[in-house]
């Protein structure tokens, strides 16, 4: 009993450690479309086909997950996005 | 109306001496927000001399969340938690707002040589990349002052002539097609 107990707390915290983290990029009335899509073709390397349908889902969805990692990497594609002038911001991936 | 234009890979943009004078006030108002007011010095950004020295101006402890809505929407916060963001803040803010003052700067220099020498001009070889960025932070600045939303540009219409917000608009208008045609050249092969 006690032992199962610690196995499954032990994994728990497990999940907690390599939960990924995730940039979400925010709709915003001021950004024109083709400079989004530009944009996020210039950070990520994205085809046109999948940067022009994230951009349309921040565009309909009011948000969109653009990439996920690790915190850092994280950290280092908001501060990008942010000096292209797209509103972004970093958070734990709920969706793990 | 003035628009970029593109020959193989050199940029270049044609401005009337008004445009030139608009966009070197905006970009000259911007950089004063962003903590940049002193137009005159000389010495090289990347001089490591100098990078320290503004480094040691915005010491870690004093940088805190901007009040002015301009700066807060050009430096946002990275995080929705208040103090994840604050402690973000602390250790990148300086690069940020360094990279956009560069940035400005560099819009800057090539727009005064056609200020200074007071007539029409052509911006020749320009660094795309840069210049978009520049005139995106401008749209920012300029819509938060105007609280720009989805009905905004119903709003203009409606202004009458005399009123001066109705320059404002035009202005920032006037810069959203000017990324336009800058992005479609970009985007063209």
């Amino acid at each position: 009993m006690s032992t199962d107990t610690m196995i499954e707390s032990d994994l728990n915290i497990s999940q907690l450690v390599d939960k990924p983290w995730v940039t979400i990029v925010w709709d915003d009335p001021v950004n024109l479309m083709s400079y989004v899509t530009y944009v996020f073709i210039k950070l990520f390397g994205f085809s046109p086909e999948k940067a022009n349908a994230l951009m349309m889902q921040v565009h309909n969805e009011g948000r969109a997950a653009v990439s996920t990692g690790s915190r850092e990497e994280m950290e280092r594609d908001v501060q990008r996005l942010h000096e292209h002038g797209l509103w972004a911001t970093l958070q734990r991936d709920d969706k793990n | 109306m003035s628009e970029f234009s593109r020959d193989g890979n050199l940029y270049s943009l044609d401005l009337s001496i008004d445009e030139a004078h608009i966009l070197i006030n905006l970009v000259e108002q911007l950089l004063e927000l962003l903590g940049e007011g002193d137009f005159n010095h000389h010495y090289d950004e990347s001089d490591p001399f100098a990078q320290l020295m503004s480094q040691l101006k915005a010491a870690p402890e004093e940088i805190t969340t901007p009040e002015d809505l301009v700066l807060l929407r050009l430096l946002p916060n990275a995080y929705a938690d208040p103090e994840a963001a604050a402690d973000f803040r602390r250790y990148t803010e300086p690069t940020l707002r360094g990279q956009k003052q560069r940035t400005l700067k560099q819009v800057r220099a090539a727009l005064e040589i056609i200020v200074d020498e007071d007539r029409a001009g052509v911006v020749e070889d320009l660094d795309s990349e840069i210049w978009l960025m520049a005139i995106n932070d401008l749209r920012l600045a300029l819509s938060v002052r105007l609280e720009i939303n989805p009905d905004s540009f119903d709003i203009f219409e409606a202004l009458s002539d005399d009123d001066p917000q109705k320059a404002i608009y035009a202005v920032y208008f006037w810069l959203g097609w000017l990324q336009t045609s800058l992005l479609n050249l970009l985007t063209d092969g």
